[in-house]
């Protein structure tokens, strides 16, 4: 049986599949009797970015950067306040409800947590027959439970897990069931948010390598958001990484750990524990924390904890703007092994 | 105790612990028979894998154990003691001065409805002869600050066992020391930490000043149960260069409990990798990186990503970890090891020295 219809991996290459223009999701805080709304947490504030078919972008920041709403609100699960998402030529956030529908047949989304994310009462064959269902994937009963079958096979598991419950399966077993029902509906795209931070090392190794599989075999494109550095590394082709918001960077991934432009990135980098205790870094550790949302600095969100922040970043905001191999929303050039400014942006 | 006698005399010693808990499945055989040497001023990584029973262990060492777990087996042996021959106010009191632990997540092990000048000052208050003596001392001209009211941990004089100190002057030591301790984990602005409610302070502030609470006794042996899992990226490279900063002024002996090899690597002296209640390879940092004996450590090692040197496939452990109400006979690993021998499926491995200072439990190293 073929789970796919459309899309082979090498002739689509370089292609748009997602584009997001200047998206803003803010939610309001709201006060007193009459909950007014006296202010806003900037969750995701003026995000622009493409994903292109076939390729895995990582999205990567700390808690607190807005990755986790920026996925969510691919699929429309958080309302976009403002800005602009198209997909096979669909504005999103201006979507109807059945325009939606079709859209989340396209694009799935995979979750943290297997342990939430699963109906605990419902066996992994009804699991797996309401996404069919939904979407009209199939036709008769006998169909359906062919094709459950057939997608047990696909993410590892067997016949045999068709009818338990989730609290039957481990944590990895639980994260392939949720895999599988997101590939029931013949999805191009999915969104996969952490989708292996609660499983242990030897798990999430070969979640890791599923995901990697299915990519090349049903040619489906990935948005991974995830904090863990070395896991985005394994991942990508290209790397978003985000702070208080915003994208600060973005480029293919040997640029983004290699040669990172922006010093966030940069800061992130030197903080990732490597498991080689032969290499001791001299540190230059980022002190403090992400700021609150609710009230983001002036200028450059970064540049209360940036050791190069001159009285430009704390007035102006920089945009994204084109580097050697990618693009950089910093005001300056900086050579961090020398640890000196050596050129500006001018706008 | 000196230093060279030191070196050879663990302050910590596991003897062949085993531990279960009633379940209404059954019995779970969480720890079976597990053998840990922690030596003085060391840092030892306990790594594994979820369910392995690294927590459990430290609950153990400290007494904390839930009311279902009971030990089956073994001994738990601190400076020549007993740990588990001790009556609950002995545990209390080696919880009060010579152990500390810090758990995962700080925001539930903090109250949240009291300031953290409450939280920190019940830790110091606890002392109240110390205190007494402190206000004493200070009342006759000598400076106290947190170096001088440590050393009189275990001063006896019995001067001034009559002299009486008011309640708001113990209160306003407590405070002063609470700043300096403050000011040793590195908390910007301690004032206002002091202040604050637990919920109006970040996740590393908030695990700074568990460490610091923690730490406030300079306790002999320091238990961190995953205390960098729950952080940032950025967050936790503080804590742990914190911990590496503290370690040279603080002279205690770490037991780093962590599931990540990466943590392990960047803090640890040693590391014990355990696995399914055993302690199945023990041996120094570097060699355990770079010269893994048992075949589980080897594959965990394959399985983390590497930025530094990255692969397209990651090998990962086949089957899962293994139930632990019917666990599998003789060697716990052996459905999963692809060198399982006959005698693997009978016998349980020990713990052997293959190299210096280097142990695995294992029989292909028989």
């Amino acid at each position: 049986m073929k789970l796919h219809a459309t899309y082979t991996n090498e002739s689509s290459k370089n292609e748009e599949l997602l584009r997001v223009k200047d998206l803003k999701v803010w939610f309001p805080i709201k006060s007193g009797v009459i909950q007014r709304t006296i202010g806003y947490v900037k969750a995701v504030d003026g995000i622009t970015f493409n994903v292109l078919k076939g390729e895995t972008l990582g999205i990567v920041g700390e808690s607190g950067s807005g990755k986790t709403t920026l996925g969510k609100s691919i699929l429309k699960l958080v309302k976009p306040t403002s800005g602009e998402i198209y997909f096979e030529g669909i504005n999103i956030v201006k979507a109807r409800r059945s325009e939606m529908k079709m859209v989340r047949r396209r694009i799935q989304m995979i979750f943290q947590d297997p342990y939430a994310s699963l109906d605990p009462r419902q066996t992994v064959s009804s699991i797996l027959f309401e996404a069919m269902k939904i979407h009209g994937i199939v036709k008769s009963k006998t169909e359906a439970i062919e094709r459950a079958i057939k997608l047990l096979e696909i993410v590892g598991l067997s016949e045999e897990h068709l009818y338990r419950f989730p609290h039957e399966l481990s944590g990895g077993q639980r994260q392939r069931i949720a895999i599988a029902r997101a590939l029931a509906v013949n999805p191009i795209f999915l969104v996969l948010d952490e989708p292996t931070s609660f499983l242990d090392v030897s798990v999430q190794a070969s979640v890791l390598n599923l995901l990697k599989d299915l990519q090349r075999q049903l040619g489906l494109t990935y948005m991974f958001i995830t904090h863990n550095l070395a896991v985005v590394h394994h991942m990508s082709d290209r790397v978003a990484v985000m702070y208080l918001g915003k994208i600060v960077e973005i480029a293919d991934k040997d640029s983004i750990f290699r040669d990172p432009k922006h010093p966030y990135t940069f800061q992130l980098m030197e903080a990732i524990p490597l498991p080689d205790p032969e290499v001791k870094k001299e540190r230059v550790l980022l002190e403090g924390d992400v700021p609150s949302p609710m009230n983001v600095p002036s200028g450059c969100r970064f540049h209360p904890r940036c050791r190069y922040a001159t009285q430009r970043c704390r007035e102006v905001e920089p945009q994204l703007g084109v580097r050697s191999n990618g693009l950089v929303a910093c005001h300056y050039e900086i050579d961090f092994s020398s640890d000196k400014i050596v050129g500006e942006v001018v706008v | 105790m000196d230093k060279k006698q030191g070196e050879h005399q663990p302050i910590l010693e596991i003897k062949n612990l085993k531990l279960n808990f009633h379940t209404y499945l059954g019995e779970v055989k969480a720890l079976n028979g597990v053998n840990l040497k922690l030596y003085p001023e060391e840092v030892l990584a306990l790594v594994g894998e979820s369910g392995c029973g690294k927590s459990v262990t430290a609950l153990a060492i400290i007494g904390l154990l839930p009311e279902n777990a009971h030990i089956t087996e073994g001994e738990i042996l601190f400076k020549g003691e007993n740990l588990l021959k001790k009556s609950k106010e002995e545990m209390r009191k080696f919880r009060m001065t010579e152990c500390a632990i810090v758990f995962q997540d700080p925001a539930t092990y903090l109250n949240p409805v009291l300031k953290m000048e409450t939280q920190l000052k019940e830790v110091i208050l606890l002392h109240k002869e110390d205190l007494k003596r402190a206000v004493i001392a200070e009342e006759k001209g000598e400076k106290i600050g947190y170096e001088e009211f440590l050393a009189m941990k275990n001063v006896v004089d019995k001067q001034n066992k009559n002299y009486k100190v008011s309640q708001k002057k113990i209160n306003e030591m407590a405070e002063k020391l609470i700043l300096d301790i403050l000011k040793l984990v590195k908390l910007p602005d301690p004032q206002r930490i002091l202040k604050s409610y637990p919920h109006e302070l970040s996740g590393g502030m908030k695990q700074r000043t568990m460490i610091a609470m923690a730490l406030a006794r300079r306790p002999s042996l320091f238990l961190a149960d995953e205390i960098t899992t729950a952080l940032d990226v950025t967050i936790q490279a503080q804590i742990l260069y914190l911990l590496k900063e503290l370690r040279k002024k603080i002279a205690t002996s770490t037991l780093m409990i962590t599931h990540d090899l990466s943590v392990a690597a960047e803090i640890a002296d040693r590391i014990a990798v355990m696995y399914a209640g055993n302690v199945v390879e023990v041996g120094p940092t570097r060699a355990i990186f770079k010269e893994p004996f048992h075949p589980y450590t080897q594959m965990l090692l394959k399985a983390i990503p590497n930025i530094r040197n990255p692969t397209t496939r990651l090998e990962s452990i086949p089957g899962t970890v293994p139930e632990m109400i019917n666990p599998p006979p003789g060697c716990r690993f052996n459905p999963r090891c692809s060198f399982a021998m006959d005698v693997c499926r009978k016998d349980k491995p020990e713990l052997k020295e293959v190299k210096m200072g280097h142990e695995v439990a294992c029989h292909l190293y028989e």
